[in-house]
């Protein structure tokens, strides 16, 4: 049944996945040597605390629908305001544990994240564990700078919609 | 022949990766990575104006390796930096 649902939305979002791949791009083709990820985000976050921007690949499916694996790219800088809800952070939540995920609560120095993408599940951390904030999002065709007021109004929506993310998620599966 | 200015080795968990350290913005979607003879030779030349021999003079003394597959794998090294420009 759940097949038949989503061959059925893979088949009426057509025309909208076509759209999405000609705006945004499609992944890069190409062999790619990967650095396992806690030894370049550890050098990552040495080199954004030395002053620097980073430019990442994005892995994993959690920043969903805003990132998507291997396709998108990030840039990171240190945050030169106070950090606040709706940023996307990249943050050691444990010794070598790295997430790009976005602050859902602040209290104090205790920082809750959840990715886009996720249901349910959260992190915490301290405000001295995030190692930067993603000040651009970059896709193979276009590059949006985090302050875009579209892109924080589409965030803002996106949690609102938590309730059903779920149904959101599966149609979006369907787009790409 | 040298290495540009601006990038750096850094060792880390066994990992050798070339960091373009020399700008604001730095693409880790595009690091190098290199294996340990090849950060050998990096470490032998960096800063430096050398020649493929040099490189493979830091081969031979280092591994039980002959002169001619040492050039051999200097060469394609060489080659290697610089098609991906950090080398020139």
């Amino acid at each position: 049944m759940k097949k038949a649902i989503k061959l059925i939305l893979r088949f009426l979002l057509s025309p909208w996945r076509w759209f999405r791949k000609k705006r945004d791009g499609v992944l890069p083709s190409g062999k790619r040597h990967e650095v396992p990820n806690d030894i370049l985000l550890g050098l990552v976050r040495d080199m954004i605390r030395e002053g620097h921007t980073a430019t990442i690949w994005v892995k994993g499916f959690s920043m969903r629908p805003f990132l998507e694996h291997m396709r998108d790219k990030v840039i990171l800088a240190q945050p030169e305001r106070p950090l606040q809800e709706g940023d996307a952070v990249l943050a050691e939540i444990g010794p070598g544990h790295y997430v790009l995920h976005r602050i859902i609560k602040i209290e104090g120095e205790k920082i809750t994240l959840m990715g886009d993408g996720n249901l349910g599940s959260t992190e915490t951390c301290r405000m001295k564990h995030v190692a930067g904030i993603v000040t651009h999002y970059i896709r193979p065709k276009r590059t949006i700078p985090a302050t875009d007021e579209r892109l924080i109004r589409r965030i803002k929506r996106w949690r609102r919609l938590l309730p059903c993310r779920r149904f959101l998620l599966l149609v979006y599966k369907s787009t790409i | 022949m040298k290495i540009k200015e601006g990038f750096e080795l850094r060792t880390l968990c066994d990992e050798h990766i070339i960091v373009g350290c020399g700008r604001k913005n730095i693409d880790f979607s595009k690091v190098v990575n290199l294996n340990e003879s090849a950060a050998l030779m990096w470490n032998a030349v960096v800063g430096k104006e050398f020649t493929v021999a040099d490189m493979a003079a830091a081969l031979t003394a280092e591994y039980d390796v002959d002169e001619k597959t040492a050039l051999a794998d200097a060469q394609r090294i060489v080659a290697e930096w610089v098609e991906i420009g950090i080398a020139e």
